[in-house]
């Protein structure tokens, strides 16, 4: 019996490995580079406090380094499009983090039709 | 009709309808689909209205509160069980509310999140024992209006109207792939189970009973939910619209609650900002208070132990314990470091399984001649 779940749990976690799984950290962390972009856009234009910006980055790199590590291929092309987005600087401009954003969502359209 | 009668209709409504679930899920819903998912909130906003009156009735004229009838109706059996869903349901959605208040603010001050936490339980139990019932709502009901600001972003930013009224008539967007026929799918549903959270009703029908209601007080229990709950939905379809017109576009579909205070801060700047969180902080607050009273309301009513706002703390003993007891579990949870996101999903997953077990039985029992003489 303990053998046959062992089984299960080894085939249902083989089954669950790869872009597929990991779609939904790509979506995440895709969403979360615009976000940051549009904080970083709100901030330069003076329309956010420093406090509210300040926080938002803690969440917002929190979360790329969940998606990151979440990851079941963390050596894959959107792997490193994560890494290279929790590398860029807090204040980083808001088209560089657009780029990112863009960059994950061609991935994810290409995974999404495939 | 005293206007300030029609708090506890806008604390229900606003701590229902725009808590931290609404927050995400508005947000989310517009910026995936556009306004399409707009006539789901419409669908949900008449099916509340119709419950929260019904309970309200049932309140009025039978002067017994919706659990306790439920108990009656349901069985012993099937209401235990109707009462164990729905403590889950509330408390799960309770931590989340206490989480969410914690994350605004965070955003506001800075300070570190678990700390919040812990501050915004210690202020909710203080606030509850110290304010008397109609000062609970009037507080959290009225602060709760800062929310207005999320509509007023919507005027200021010239959507296009015309697609607005268009989500208003039931449809599924065309040519979506099976995937994103699924994700729609659970997008309606957990609009619906969200809107539709039935400690909404067992929270606003205690309410009635709280504030003594009679059959004189048929009219204001009408335009409370009418009014109230219109209010709630108005304001959720402003977040829906304003997200699917400025976040859509840019690829964002809000990961965190704070994102959605944007829709301010874009036409307003700072201020709008800070409006916008403040809303949110005492509707989420509003809604932490209404998921814990409405979960030791539940309890004392099931097991038929005196309740209520209206007596001292230490003239119902059991019922002060168990709400004390429900914040304290609310904050537990928070504390484990757990997701407000997750949290706010599994709530709703909970919420579908005790949404037919409670509305069923408000509705047999509202047209119930026996009880509703």
């Amino acid at each position: 019996m303990r053998r046959t779940l062992l089984m299960l749990a080894a085939f249902v976690s083989g089954c669950s490995k790869g872009p597929e799984t990991d779609l939904q950290y790509i979506k995440q962390a895709r969403s979360l580079a615009a976000e940051w972009a549009l904080i970083n856009q709100q901030a330069e234009a003076g329309a956010v406090t420093r406090t509210y910006a300040e926080s938002m980055h803690q969440w917002l790199h929190d979360g790329l380094q969940t998606a990151s590590v979440s990851l079941t291929q963390p050596n894959s092309a959107y792997g490193a499009e994560i890494r290279a987005l929790i590398a860029e600087p807090e204040d980083a401009a808001p088209d560089r983090l657009r780029s990112h954003s863009e960059a994950l969502k061609q991935i994810e359209d290409k995974l999404e039709s495939a | 009709m005293n206007p300030l009668e029609l708090t506890l209709g806008i604390m229900t409504a606003v701590g229902g309808f725009v808590d931290i679930s609404e927050l995400v899920f508005a947000a989310k819903a517009g910026s995936t689909f556009g306004y399409a998912l707009i006539w789901v909130f419409a669908f949900s906003t008449i099916g509340i209205i119709v419950f929260s009156e019904m309970s309200g009735r049932v309140a009025a004229v039978a002067k017994q509160p919706v659990f306790n009838l439920m108990r009656h109706r349901l069985g012993l059996k099937l209401g235990l069980i109707t009462l164990a869903a729905s403590i889950i349901s509330n408390l799960i959605t309770c931590a989340a509310e206490v989480g969410g208040v914690a994350l605004i603010l965070n955003y506001l001050t800075g300070l570190p999140y678990m700390a919040m936490a812990v501050l915004v339980t210690a202020v909710l139990i203080v606030s509850i024992w110290v304010l008397p019932f109609k000062w609970i709502e009037r507080a959290y009901g009225l602060l709760g209006l800062f929310m207005v600001t999320f509509a007023v972003a919507l005027v200021a930013i010239h959507p296009p109207w015309h697609q607005i009224a268009g989500g208003l008539v039931p449809q599924v967007p065309h040519g979506l792939s099976t995937k994103e026929l699924l994700t729609f799918g659970y997008f309606t549903v957990a609009i619906i189970s969200a809107v539709m959270f039935p400690y909404e009703v067992y929270f606003y029908s205690s309410g009635g009973i709280e504030e003594e209601w009679s059959i004189k007080d048929l009219l204001t229990n009408r335009v409370t939910s009418i009014l109230g709950m219109g209010l709630g939905s108005l304001l959720a379809i402003s977040i829906l619209a304003s997200s699917a017109q400025l976040f859509g576009p840019m690829n964002v579909d809000p990961e965190l609650p704070g994102t959605a205070a944007l829709e301010a801060a874009i036409p307003f700047g700072k201020w709008g900002l800070i409006l916008a969180l403040l809303g949110m902080f005492f509707a989420v607050a509003g809604a932490a208070v209404e998921t814990c009273l409405a979960n030791a309301y539940s309890i004392a009513q099931f097991f038929g132990w005196m309740w209520g706002r209206h007596k001292k703390p230490w003239e119902a003993p059991r019922f002060t314990i168990t709400w004390i007891a429900l914040f304290v579990a609310a904050l537990g949870i928070v504390l484990t470091g757990v997701d407000v996101m997750t949290l706010v999903e599994f709530a709703v997953l909970f919420s579908i399984l005790v949404l037919p077990l409670t509305y069923l039985p408000l509705l047999l029992l509202s047209g119930d001649r026996k009880f509703m003489r």
